[in-house]
Formats: C-alpha cells, structure tokens, sequence
C-alpha cells in the first residue's frame, strides 16, 4: 500500500436506510491498472463503483483518487465526474441525440469546445470504437452493442483518467457480447486505468490486474486473477466462481 | 425502398386518395378561411384600401343576388346576406382572440417550464410549483379575471409603453389571465412529459460532469417537451375556446362582437352558428399546425413507446 496508488479505497461503508451495502470496503489501484469488481448481484459492486464518482454517496471511508478526497464534502462533483468517465449496464443514451451529439455534448457544454471542435473530437472517439459510420445514428436506430459502444465513446471523449464499467454487458444479446469487449480490450491494451463491475469471468481473468471478489458488501477476497481463479482462500468465492462458470 | 412505401393494395390506394381528397379540401377551406382573415385586417389597418373600414369584402347585394339564383337556395339568400354583413365585425373579434391565444399561450410557455422543472426537480420550488397550479387550476378563470379587472383594476395600470397597442387597455389584462391561468395547465401537461424521460439519461448527464440544471436543459428538456406536444396541444385548443370569457371583461373579441350584433338582432342562432365555426376554423388550423410541428421536430425512437 504505496502512498502513490492512484485510487486507493479505504474502509467504505453506505447503508442505504438501515440496510448496510458496503461494509468497509478497501482495495487500491496504480495508474494503468485494470481492477474487477466480482460478486453476486447485490453484493454491492455498482455501488462501490457509483461511489467512485459520487453518483452515490458513502457515508464512511476514504476515497483518494489522484491525491484528492474524492468523498470530501468540499469536492466540486461535476469537476470529479469530468475526469472520471462512467459506462452503463443499460447504456443510458440521450435519446434524442445523434452518436455524434452524444459524444459531442460534453465536450461542448462540459469542456467548452467549439460545436466544430467537439464534432471532430466526438467523430474520432466514435471511430475508436470501430463505429464511423454511424455518425448520425440516433440511438432507437443502433443494435444494443453499437449503443453500448456509443456509450464508452461518450465517457471517452472527456479524456478521463480512470473509466468505471458498470456490468457494461449484462443488458446485451450474447451475439453483441464481443464487440462491447473487443472495445474494451483495446482500451486495456492502450493503459486506460479502468474499474469494471462485469459477470464475464474470462475477460476479468484475462486482462484484470486484481479481482476483488465482494459479497454481502463485504471484501471476502482479493488478488490476481490466477490466484482467485486457481485457489481461491475463501470457500465463498469458490463456490461463487463454480456458480458463474456454470452458467458459461 | 421506393416499392416499400407505394400502398399495396387496391383499398389502400383508395384509401389513401380519400385521405388526399380530404386533405385538400382541408386546405382549401383554411386557404379561403385565413386570405378572408388577413385581407381583412390589412384592410382595416390600412384605413380601408380595398373597401371602406367596416364593410364586407364582397358586397352583401351580389351575394343575395347569387344565393337567390341557385335552384333551391333561396329561402336562404336574405341569410346569405346577413352573414357577409356579419363578417367585418367577426374579422375584426377574431383578430383579438388570435392575438390574446397566442401571446397568453407563449408567455404562459415561458412560465409553465420552469414551473414543471421545478415541480419534478425541486425542493421547496417544488411546493411553491404545486400550490401555484392548484390554486390557479382549482378556482374559476372567470373569477380570476374578475379579480384581475375588477378587483384590482389592473387596466388602469397598464405600463404607458404597452397602453394604446390595443384598441382598449383591457386586453392585456385578459393576456395576464390567461397566461397566468394556461402556465397552470400548460405546467401540469410538460410535467407529465418531463417524468417520462428516463431517469438513467439524467444519471448519464450527471456522470459526464453536467450540473443538475445543465442536464434538465440539454437532456430532458429536448425530449420532455417533444413528448408534450400532443397533449400541450390541447391546452391551445382550450385556450382558443376560453378566451371568449374576456368578452366579460369587455374585451372586444370574437364573442363579444358575435355577442354585440346578437343583441342588436336577436339573430342568436344564426350569428353563434356563424361564431361557433370561426372557433372550429381557429381550433383546427392549431390542431393541424401543431400536428406538423410534432412531424418536423420528431426524432426517430424517441417517444414511440408512448404511442403503442
């Protein structure tokens, strides 16, 4: 636990009312890291990960990312949330923009670009994302993927230093699985310091650096993918992983 | 593409030539409806270059004459008559009604967002929101008018810059009224819109680093109100319709000139037959306008769930 790790977790707690859904929380990530989120569904993950960008707010804990509190009652949230991009389960498209006005709009009214500036800024990302020709796609028109990939396009192009992933493929068709992780294995391969919530187990093992296996809000287990993998210390995420390979 | 969108079958074609008959038709009747209408009023302002203030645009005579000549038309001619005659005067009505809608109805816009936004969004704005739409929703408007001119005598103190752009001072207390009261309504219709937009695109601008205000303005507002325009349309309509209750306030428009005449007559039925179809006319062409402005602003996917 260097004083240099990029985003380091320490002992988050949030109850929503009386019910505890993250009990102490820690783990810490470098710059260029890939950390995955694991566990069964309300074992608190998304919420973990909504907390890195006060989308949600812990009530206990520290969350340092970059040297900075994140959970400091004096941060300005929208100046966090510009660096920090998120992506969503259910893609959460503005509907009534294009792909482009998508990506574009917070360039624009965020970065304060010039429309012609954002534009190009916008067009690139969608082309990073292998979607250039669906500039001027309006979302109803796009498959669930291509949304998705839209998606990421979005939180890219605000250059952000971390990227959260929240289960960004569990809303898909399994034929539509791939291109949303081809993108992100790009991402992995350019040094993108990401954060992912996701059930796909082999992407996790392939490209994580660390897995943090929660449950029940709690962090049962933690560490690289061939330990958790191959001899996981706890019965429980054991018996979660044999669960999930199951189900592949 | 092209054979996709040619009709298939034979009911259909017919079908839809009915619908183009209908349709052009429709326009014709609207075409003749507003020329009458704007000859008539540019007649009027400019001191009566066609025919002199206050006369009809055909001569009443000609008409009579032309009615009387038709086998079985007739007994008619002497109504015929009275109508044209009648005509000037409910130009003149119409041309108030027109003005008092559409400048309540945008000034009302205005209100009416914020309003909503406030409703949906805010805290305390919140109940400030719904105890202004209750109060202005649940009493009568034309007790609210009464207030407003009798009570407080509002006409007398109209701004010295907007006194005199109508021919009485009074119109701009019914143009507060209305906008007052519609913003009520028009609030109710685009809240119910702006709770339609989903939650997670308002969660998606937050994340992006947009303010709260900054994402109510560039993600729910463009939807919200588009999704508003079909029922925001029927406050048009009513509000088309209750701007006759300016005529007790004395506001000379259409009713009350109808109104006027009638009692000078006693051809009631006639004259509010002859009113009732301007206010059909009036409400049709904001129907129709409104309709294409729904087409032109439409976006592909974006509130189609809500017409299945």
């Amino acid at each position: 636990m260097s004083d240099d790790d990029f985003l380091r977790v320490t002992d988050v707690s949030k109850w929503y009312g009386d019910e505890q859904v993250l009990n102490e929380v820690s783990f810490e990530m470098n710059r260029g890291d890939v950390t995955v989120l694991i566990g069964p569904s309300g074992s608190g993950k998304s919420t973990m990960l909504r907390c890195v960008n006060r989308l949600a707010e812990a009530q206990e804990g520290s969350i340092r990312l970059d040297g900075e509190e994140v959970l400091s009652p004096d941060l300005d949230v929208n100046a966090l949330r510009r660096e920090v991009g998120m992506v969503f389960q259910g893609f959460n498209l503005f509907a009534h923009l294009t792909a482009v006005g998508n990506v574009a709009l917070g360039p624009r009214r965020v970065l304060g670009l010039s429309e012609a500036e954002a534009r190009d800024r916008a067009e690139a990302q969608l082309e990073r994302v292998g979607l250039g020709e669906q500039f001027d796609s309006y979302p109803a028109e796009l498959s669930g993927g291509q949304q998705q990939r839209v998606g990421i396009a979005r939180a890219l192009a605000m250059q952000p230093k971390l990227m959260l992933f929240d289960e960004p493929t569990s809303a898909l068709d399994p034929e539509l699985i791939g291109e949303v992780l081809e993108v992100m294995h790009g991402l992995v391969d350019e040094g993108m310091t990401m954060l992912v919530v996701t059930h796909e187990m082999s992407f996790a093992r392939e490209v994580a650096d660390e897995i943090v296996f929660l449950d029940d809000g709690h962090v049962i287990e933690r560490g690289p993918p061939e330990q958790l993998f191959e001899n996981p210390e706890e019965d429980r995420t054991g018996r979660f992983l044999e669960r999930i390979a199951s189900h592949d | 593409m092209a054979s996709a969108t040619r009709p298939a079958t034979v009911r259909e074609r017919v079908a839809d030539s009915d619908r183009s008959v209908g349709r052009l038709l429709l326009l014709s009747v609207g075409a003749l409806f507003w020329s009458w209408l704007v000859v008539s009023w540019v007649n009027r302002w400019l001191g009566g270059v066609l025919v002199p203030v206050g006369q009809p645009l055909l001569p009443p005579g000609a008409v009579e004459a032309t009615v009387a000549a038709v086998p079985g038309l007739a007994a008619y001619a002497a109504d015929a008559a009275f109508v044209v005659d009648l005509t000037p005067e409910l130009a003149r009505g119409t041309w108030l009604t027109v003005v008092i809608t559409a400048v309540s109805l945008v000034f009302g816009f205005f209100i009416a967002v914020p309003l909503a936004v406030s409703r949906v969004y805010g805290r305390f704005s919140a109940w400030l929101s719904l105890a202004y739409t209750e109060l202005l929703r649940g009493t009568p408007l034309l007790a609210q008018l009464f207030v407003l001119y009798y009570g407080l005598n509002l006409a007398s103190y109209v701004p010295g810059a907007f006194s005199g752009v109508f021919v009485r001072d009074v119109v701009w207390v019914a143009i507060l009224g209305f906008t007052l009261n519609g913003a009520a309504y028009q609030a109710e219709y685009i809240r119910g819109a702006l709770e339609s937009v989903e939650e997670g695109q308002i969660t998606a601008g937050r994340a992006i680093g947009l303010s709260k205000l900054e994402t109510i303005y560039h993600v729910v507002l463009p939807q919200g109100l588009r999704y508003a325009i079909p029922s925001w349309t029927n406050e048009f309509v009513y509000l088309i319709k209750y701007s006759s209750l300016a005529a007790f306030i004395t506001v000379p428009e259409l009713y009350y000139r109808a109104d006027q005449v009638a009692s000078e007559t006693f051809r009631y039925t006639l004259i509010f037959v002859v009113t009732g179809v301007t206010y059909l006319a009036l409400v049709l062409t904001a129907s129709k306008l409104m309709e294409r402005v729904e087409e032109r602003v439409a976006i592909p996917g974006l509130g189609v769930e809500r017409e299945e």
